[in-house]
């Protein structure tokens, strides 16, 4: 057992974890914020990408003790007073979404892609979205809603 | 196609249940929690046909956090030990259906790799695992069949005592003497074998229950994903033996589930018995590598075809052979699905005079199989499509003339067809001469001759298909509307959403059949509240059946809401109009609203109808460009025109046709679920290893409609969830033979990977 400290979307959370729980694991069973998603086992679904210290991650890939002391962002903290955030809005706009189970990772990622290319090719979307599975979609309406997002972005209505 | 935008609390949205999805508000099975609850996690079999000599499990049970450890004792003391079936006619020569026991844990036996042979159940989920791994299992290991071929060879390994041959059931359709006759008199026959590949339907979400058991009532409640509430009812019913009264299905979010979430999985029923057995709540949360173990595969038929032709070309007959693998057991959809979807669209959308088809169903040591997308459809579409397009390239006819020849005209329909199905109604002619243009077919030879000089080598496939969408498990589908006095108005459905956007479209038909704004109207599937009679999601059927329900439930509410209208207004009720949710009539010329109506009872109907299947159609073309050096094969383009009827909400439909395509896309090129031959060990067991469609792999369809409204439905509505796999398959494929066929290749079996095509090219190249 270890004990952690995490902000998570803003708040604060001290628990005790076992050293083995997975960041994924502990933000959805120790927080409850199941909008965080767990599609696999091997780190290749990206259903549950979050942000920690602003970097976007597979939060399956890293143990929740390893994020002590981080700023994580999830599902749960995009959208702003109500307001939702721009990639939340581009992907309804676009029909990005059907089940919905791989749409918050699906968000998370194109969030940090965009925040590092904030105007991607149709190329350099897809290799982006290399480690984000939808089985619903066919990725078509995806990579509209990641360009839609882009132009939301940048201030285009 | 006109994107539909909706404008929900001043967001402009696509759907309405996107709000929650896209927020993390969505859900889904796993999410479900119930205080006291304890956690299960299953040992599965490593072998795939083995004795089980003896089951230790002493050290597990000492485990600490370890509350109990169930084998195969408990699920035959239980005699939860025989799943249904769906197979509800008889086979050939009056055949009656072998029904293999699957006992809910392995006992004495087990049959392939990943069936559960015993279950920890404990304090926390991480304890159970940690349990799980000191059960020790003694085995003495079996002969192994994973080829359904080799199975039916004599002397293969059995895997059922009650399965001679492992042939559980042998159906046959069409006229066997007659199509002999037409194959003698043919000037040209075209023969090919083809696998119609074993796939994962792999939704996002795997798998999860959560069961409760209240000893109060004697209850059950279920928390778990379904395509609908009285399949799942239906089907634990009819494992366990309890009744169907016993359980309360909770289901709110289904991660996606393309059939594979239909069935009542044996894991489930283990829950059931432990939830009682130990008065706690118990919850299981599947990994990824148990689904690929476990979750049902899909397809997985093996099929010899012939047709028959003049020398004009013409259809004479067509012959099928086919095995379909079922793997270790029968699932509820598994056999019927394969034999009957595939015998009621056998002649495609072809006038073939003589038709005959033999089907056998194999058992095989891999896991079982189920309805997958399309269940059937896809599969007998890829098998006429292939052999229509190779007839062309035989007889040296344009892929389109062929098909062009020998449809069914327009004016024969209502078809019957050779195997004794009716098709509704098409305009194939219009769709197909559509789908050239928009493809600009006559264009290919330069765009080949373009490819060509950039060294690659260019294909054009097409496939033009028809299917049934399904007649429903329940011979009626039941919808209904509630008023509250506050003025919304909820239809219940039975049909669940899996992602089709159910609560937009069937809010709109509700909307526009009362004629009130779409806010006013919302949707709530598979709410134990309200049951009702009627089908779940599958088979490309909700439009038809629960959307269909919903118009006739709208239209009843108005009746009745006239009637009672009537009394308050002192009128006739004929005398009494309705129009946008109010009333007016009389001689005070009041106005009575829906809402006004519910402020002083429950206002509420429920309409139900019977709808038999309608029969889509469609044409799609795809183009695509090969790398010879390395074997790639890109999409150059992709385009289908469609006939689902009329179209109730266009965005749905092009998502639909977009993600049907993709899977369609992923099993001709990748995807492709493979057993080592020898030990019957899953080679494909995760994400790492097994192919799924990314981003990039179809970048663009392009889609037109070609509606001929259909009558089943008051809405003129056919179905679509399944026609952009049931298309996919055969223009993708026929486009890459197309592409190889100048080098002299003239088949080859999905999945088309770049190592396949390039050695096929290679191979090729060395012959010239």
């Amino acid at each position: 057992m270890a004990k952690v400290e995490i902000t998570v979307n803003g708040v604060k959370h001290s628990r005790d974890v076992e050293d083995r729980v997975l960041l994924a694991n502990f933000l959805r069973e120790d927080l409850g914020l199941t909008g965080t998603h767990i599609g696999c086992d091997t780190s290749q679904c990206g259903c549950c990408t979050v942000h920690v210290d602003g970097l976007a991650v597979k939060s399956c890939t890293m143990l929740a003790v390893q994020a002590n002391g981080a700023n994580v962002v999830t599902i749960e903290g995009m959208a702003k007073n109500g307001a939702l955030h721009p990639i939340q809005q581009a992907f309804t706009e676009c029909h990005g979404l059907q089940c919905g189970f791989c749409t918050p990772g699906m968000i998370m990622a194109v969030a940090g892609l965009l925040k590092y290319n904030p105007n991607p090719t149709d190329e350099q979307i897809c290799h982006g979205l290399e480690g984000n599975l939808c089985r619903c979609t066919g990725y078509i309406n995806i990579v509209k809603a990641v360009k839609r997002s882009a132009e939301l972005m940048s201030g285009k209505k | 196609m006109e994107h539909h935008l909706l404008e929900i609390g001043g967001v402009r949205m696509s759907r309405r249940e996107d709000l929650r999805l896209i927020t993390g508000a969505g859900k889904y099975a796993s999410d479900w929690n119930l205080p006291g609850q304890l956690h299960a996690t299953f040992l599965r079999a490593d072998r795939a046909h083995a004795n089980i000599v003896s089951v230790n499990t002493e050290a597990a049970e000492k485990h600490p956090g370890v509350v109990r450890v169930f084998t195969g004792e408990d699920a035959m003391r239980s005699g939860y030990t025989k799943p249904m079936t769906m197979l509800t006619f008889k086979g050939r020569g009056g055949m009656e259906v072998l029904r293999p026991e699957r006992p809910v844990l392995a006992h004495g036996k087990v049959r392939c790799v990943g069936e559960p042979v015993a279950m920890v159940v404990a304090e926390s989920a991480l304890i159970a695992q940690d349990a799980a791994e000191l059960i020790e299992v003694e085995y003495e290991e079996l002969p192994v069949v994973i080829d359904p071929e080799a199975a039916l060879a004599p002397g293969a390994p059995q895997l059922h005592d009650n399965v001679p041959g492992n042939v559980p059931f042998d159906f046959e359709a069409g006229d066997a003497g007659a199509t002999e006759a037409a194959f003698a008199k043919a000037a040209h026959v075209t023969r090919l074998k083809l696998a119609v590949t074993r796939v994962a339907p792999n939704p996002m979400e795997p798998r999860a229950c959560l069961v409760a058991y209240d000893a109060g009532t004697d209850m059950y409640t279920v928390h778990v994903h379904v395509q609908g509430v009285n399949m799942m009812r239906k089907q634990l019913a009819a494992y366990t033996g309890l009744p169907e009264e016993k359980f309360r299905i909770m289901a709110h979010d289904v991660g996606g589930a393309f059939g594979q979430r239909s069935l009542a999985y044996p894991e489930y029923c283990m829950q059931l018995l432990a939830a009682k057995q130990l008065g706690r709540p118990v919850k299981w949360i599947a990994t990824r590598s148990e689904g690929f173990m476990t979750d049902s595969h899909g397809r997985a038929n093996y099929v010899s075809g012939e047709l028959a032709l003049d020398k004009d070309g013409k259809f004479l007959g067509a012959r099928l052979d086919w095995i379909a693998d079922m793997g270790a057991y029968l699932t509820p959809t598994g056999p019927v699905s394969h034999l009957r979807n595939p015998s009621t669209c056998l002649t495609g959308v072809y006038r073939i005079p003589a038709l005959y088809g033999r089907w056998r169903t194999v058992l095989t040591n891999t896991n079982p199989i189920a309805a997958y997308r399309g269940a059937g459809r896809p599969d007998v579409a890829y098998v006429i499509e292939r052999l229509v397009s190779q007839a062309a390239a035989d007889l040296k006819m344009d892929a389109a003339e062929i098909r062009r020849r020998n449809f069914i005209p327009p004016e024969a329909f209502p078809y019957k067809t050779p195997t004794g199905s009716t098709y509704e109604n098409a305009d194939l002619p219009g769709v197909l001469e559509k789908a050239l243009k928009l493809a600009d077919w006559n264009g290919f030879a330069n765009r080949r001759r373009q490819s060509e000089k950039a060294g690659k080598l260019r294909g054009i496939g097409i496939a033009t298909v028809i299917e049934n969408t399904g007649a429903g498990l329940f011979p009626r589908d039941e919808v209904q509307i509630e008023v509250a006095a506050g003025g919304t108005v909820t239809a219940y459905t039975v049909s669940h959403s899996q992602g089709q956007g159910h609560e937009t479209s069937f809010a709109m038909i509700v909307a526009e059949t009362l004629g009130i704004a779409f806010e006013r109207v919302q949707l709530r599937q598979g709410d134990e509240d309200h049951p009702l009679f009627g089908n779940h999601t599958g088979g490309s059927r909700s439009t038809v059946g629960a959307g269909s329900a919903c118009h006739l439930a709208a239209r009843k509410l108005i009746e009745e809401g006239r009637a009672l209208a009537a009394l308050e207004l002192d009128a006739e009720p004929s005398q009494v109009e309705y129009a946008n949710g109010s009333f007016r009539g009389g001689e005070s010329k009041r106005t009575i609203t829906l809402a006004d109506l519910a402020k002083s009872r429950v206002f509420s109907v429920t309409a139900q109808g019977s709808f038999s299947s309608t029969f889509p159609n469609g044409c799609h073309i795809a183009e695509v460009e090969i790398d010879p050096d390395t074997g790639v094969t890109e999409i150059a383009s992709y385009v289908t025109v469609d006939d689902c009827g009329r179209v109730i909400n266009h965005t749905i439909v092009e998502g639909q046709m977009h993600g049907g395509v993709a899977q369609g896309a992923g099993q001709v090129f990748g995807e492709h679920v493979v057993y080592d031959r020898d030990s019957g060990q899953l080679m494909t067991g995760s994400f790492a290893d097994y192919y799924m469609p990314r981003a990039g792999l179809v970048r663009e369809i392009t889609m037109e409609e070609h509606p001929t409204p259909s009558k089943v439905s008051p809405l003129g509505v056919k179905g679509m969830g399944e026609s952009g796999c049931t298309a996919s398959l055969p223009a993708l494929t026929n486009a890459v033979l197309d592409a190889l066929r100048p080098l002299g290749v003239q088949h080859l079996d999905m999945p088309l990977t770049p190592a396949k095509v390039w050695h096929a090219i290679q191979a090729a190249r060395t012959k010239q």
